[in-house]
């Protein structure tokens, strides 16, 4: 069997289990072709990664729960060999209680649930809406109550009704800056945003006003360490009304109420606590009910929907790397664009993930420009190569430093996110295009750079592509195709299309 | 855009991809590459075979022989250095002669002995070597090039490549320096390719920079009819090439020198495409008939009778 036989065989074999795979789950499990319209769907998971000193453990943490206006399904434990006991009695929210005796090293702990998240226009909850007495504050301190009393007296005898008299309050303590009275009555315990919010709770409670501190995260964008925010809710003239320190959520999900801790612990050091949240397209959502629902049968080996949500998103990314490089083999193999290095511009277009297309370009120009007049500035000093290498990543990492100062500065979110531009990649493109430089051309150099540009956004593009990323990640076994794909433009041989035109003069024809 | 296709491959145009996986990939086995990326190896084994080389004054392998770096550049006709995995000719420095305070180099210019060692570090850091690995630098014999083709060459040393197929030379071209190419004879510095009729070792037609010429650009003399001189010898070089190094497709890159003739250069494993502009063929044909022909038990004469055969049999003779 010759070699042209052989991959093609292989070729075809690989093509039929993929695509047999693919057909399984569209026509037998019903999955979706397409990614759907979004929902206000998320996973949710809290990871809890631990040191337990081989002392008995007990760890607490709020979860979500089931209320009116909010929605838990699809919960599961990871326990490892902890014990779990659910409390649910408290109104502060639901806690899972893990406790161990005899734990060693570091352990594990996970929560995953799907929620459906909150707005503004969620109505709060009935026992809210009842009207308080007005309360002389519950504190030991003489000096603390007086202070207390003639603020709110002040407040309410500069406000008409309890909605002005909750917006002033409002105002006293997160906007006008050091008003003596609210400095005086924060408590010192608390962290300061936390205590801010218990302080406007206590006034406005002692004036009648039902209110309470929320703690939750908001859903925004898919994010592998989201945020605990605090915020107030209270109910004023016949209206619910929350209040957002910081720019207010479309989509939020409160877990718990108070001021205490999200996660209690007795006996763990080195706590590494992680709640990531991802947004599930109504598709998606679908399949993984699918997945559920078929539990047992073969099919959910080939997805990635049982992984914590942390690694799933790591492999949203990575599935989608083989169609870039499937894009770079095609440029290189039929278009013929030269570029620096073989899968450089393919890891220049992972970088773009970061940055955005347009800002990466510039931004990649940009620091391979600065770093290509550092680079030639050297050569004068006659260095050795590792040592001026070195120079020159140096140099990148600085230049990063002062774009990140400068568009914080401006208030560009871009500047955050290119901390994890890969400068190895960028000192490597700025050595390899200055040694074209040198011993090519100028010409070459810009050339190879702009081919490689050209192909990392190509990479970029189709690597962030909805349908690429869900057809990679849901379907993941069109990879085999991908690979058979590779295998046949492996065995081209025919012309270029660059080579039509660096071999024109052969072209005979008149 | 297709009816070019089309017309480069009636032309008998040979691609890159098709080079890579009919050529490279199946004739030349990954161990033996490595055999004539080593300058120094592949000096050894033309050595041993016979076929001659430029002579080697010494070998730069570390900092510890720095210190011989005088000596071996003390010759009175200059000295040639070169790493000794380069490739398409990059990091070779040709010192003319020695004159005050420094060396002379092939464009005129003075190099100190502090930018030669310099050179020789960047050359054992493994700057212009194939990956970036460590790498050794040669200081060799500098060619008195023989002054056949002075009318059509401006500074530096021409050169010839053969490629050679299974042992059998296959095409041929003159490779010219120019004031644009700095004194070398690479084609993608700028240098003049010049077509050489296989069997008579007469040049043809040239190019330069990707575009068919017929005068040389700097002496504007024309570059057809020069008769290349000890053709048969080089051809049998070429020839011979093939059986100590064992690849089926490579590039002997031949120079000829004022006293001792034609010498082996180097050897490539890749020898690129653009000698088909150089000899206005699409050399698939020819290829073609190569790959087929029966060469047992042939030794290097055998095969480049059979070379001359299979040339006027696939190429067309230019009057």
């Amino acid at each position: 069997m010759n070699s042209f036989t052989h991959t093609r065989l292989l070729a075809l074999l690989l093509t039929v289990i993929g695509l047999s795979i693919f057909a399984t789950k569209v026509v037998r499990y019903d999955y979706p072709l397409s990614p759907g319209a979004r929902t206000t769907t998320w996973d949710f998971e809290i990871y809890l990664d631990f040191d337990t000193n081989n002392q008995p453990v007990r760890l607490e943490t709020f979860i979500p729960s089931n209320s009116e206006s909010r929605r838990v399904s699809q919960e599961q434990f990871y326990n490892g060999a902890f014990g779990l006991r659910l409390d649910t009695k408290s109104a502060e929210g639901r806690t899972a209680i893990w406790t161990y005796r005899y734990p060693n090293d570091r352990k594990v702990l996970r929560y995953r649930a799907r929620l459906v998240g909150e707005t503004e226009s969620t109505p709060l909850p009935e026992g809210m809406h009842r009207k308080l007495q007005r309360a002389a504050p519950e504190t030991e301190n003489d000096l603390e109550r007086q202070a207390f009393l003639v603020w709110s007296t002040d407040l309410r005898r500069r406000s008409a009704d309890d909605e002005s008299l909750a917006d002033l309050v409002l105002q006293e303590i997160f906007v006008d800056e050091d008003v003596d009275e609210v400095e005086a009555l924060l408590s010192p315990t608390l962290p300061s945003s936390i205590s801010r919010l218990a302080l406007a709770r206590d006034v406005l409670t002692a004036q009648g006003i039902p209110a309470r501190v929320a703690n939750g995260i908001y859903l925004d964008q898919a994010r592998r360490r989201a945020e605990i925010h605090h915020w107030l809710e209270y109910y004023a003239d016949g209206a619910d009304h929350r209040y957002f320190p910081g720019l207010d959520p479309e989509e939020f999900f409160t877990i718990w109420h108070g001021t205490d801790d999200f996660i209690r612990a007795e006996g763990i050091s080195d706590l590494d606590l992680q709640v990531s949240i991802e947004p599930v397209n109504a598709a998606v959502a679908d399949v993984a009910q699918r997945v559920a629902r078929d539990e047992g049968s073969a099919m959910q080996w080939f997805g990635f929907n049982r992984l914590p949500i942390t690694t799933q998103l790591v492999y949203q990314v990575i599935v989608t790397i083989p169609v870039g490089i499937l894009m770079l083999v095609f440029l290189r193999q039929f278009i013929g664009l030269q570029t620096l290095g073989t899968f450089m511009p393919v890891l220049i277009g992972i970088a773009f993930r970061e940055t955005a297309l347009l800002n990466g370009i510039i931004l990649f120009t940009a620091l391979i420009a600065l770093g290509l007049a550092v680079r030639f500035y050297l050569e004068r000093l006659k260095l050795l190569l590792v040592p001026r290498l070195a120079t020159v990543v140096v140099f990148i990492v600085i230049c990063m430093a002062v774009v990140a100062q400068l568009m914080s500065n401006t208030g560009q979110r871009i500047g955050l996110s290119i901390s994890l531009f890969p400068m190895v990649i960028l000192t490597m493109t700025i050595e390899r295009m200055s040694i074209v430089w040198e011993e090519y051309s100028a010409t070459d150099a810009i050339k190879q750079g702009l081919g490689s540009l050209l192909v990392a956004s190509a990479a970029y593009l189709v690597m962030t592509n909805p349908t690429v990323e869900y057809f990679m990640f849901n379907f993941p076994e069109l990879l085999l195709v991908i690979m058979a794909i590779c295998l046949l433009m492996g065995k081209y041989t025919g012309l270029r299309l660059s080579e039509l035109i660096r071999f024109r003069e052969l072209d005979t024809r008149k | 855009m297709i009816g070019r296709y089309r017309a480069l491959r009636r032309a008998g145009l040979l691609g890159i991809n098709e080079r890579n996986l009919r050529l490279v990939n199946e004739l030349n086995p990954r161990r033996l590459i490595r055999l004539v990326d080593d300058k120094r190896e592949t000096k050894r084994l033309a050595m041993a075979a016979g076929i001659p080389t430029p002579e080697l004054y010494g070998v730069i392998a570390n900092p510890f022989h720095m210190r011989h770096l005088e000596s071996y550049l003390d010759k009175p006709d200059g000295v040639v250095i070169k790493p000794a995995n380069g490739s398409q000719g990059n990091g070779i420095q040709v010192l003319m002669e020695p004159m005050r305070g420094g060396w002379r180099r092939s464009n005129g210019q003075r190099a100190m002995l502090e930018d030669i060692r310099f050179h020789v570090n960047n050359i054992l850091s493994g700057m212009y070597s194939l990956s970036g690995q460590p790498d050794v630098a040669m200081f060799e014999y500098r060619v008195k090039f023989d002054e056949i083709f002075n009318p059509i060459s401006f500074g530096g040393v021409p050169d010839i490549r053969i490629i050679v197929v299974r042992g059998i030379p296959a095409v041929a071209m003159v490779r010219l320096p120019t004031a644009e190419s700095d004194g070398k004879a690479n084609l993608h510095k700028g240098g003049v390719g010049v077509g050489l009729d296989l069997v008579t070792g007469k040049t043809l037609s040239g190019m330069q920079n990707g575009k068919t010429t017929d005068i040389h650009p700097d002496t504007a003399n024309p570059l057809k009819n020069f008769s290349v001189p000890h053709w048969d010898a080089m051809l049998e070089m070429a020839a011979k090439a093939y059986d100590v190094t064992g690849l089926g497709y490579l590039g002997a890159d031949i120079v000829l020198d004022k006293g001792k003739g034609p010498l082996l250069l180097e050897l490539n494993a890749r020898p690129g495409l653009a000698i088909q502009i150089a000899n206005r063929i699409g050399i698939r044909p020819l290829l073609n008939a190569t790959l087929e022909a029966d060469t047992e038990g042939m030794d290097a004469l055998a095969r480049v009778e059979l070379a001359r055969k299979l040339y006027r049999q696939n190429v067309p003779e230019v009057v």
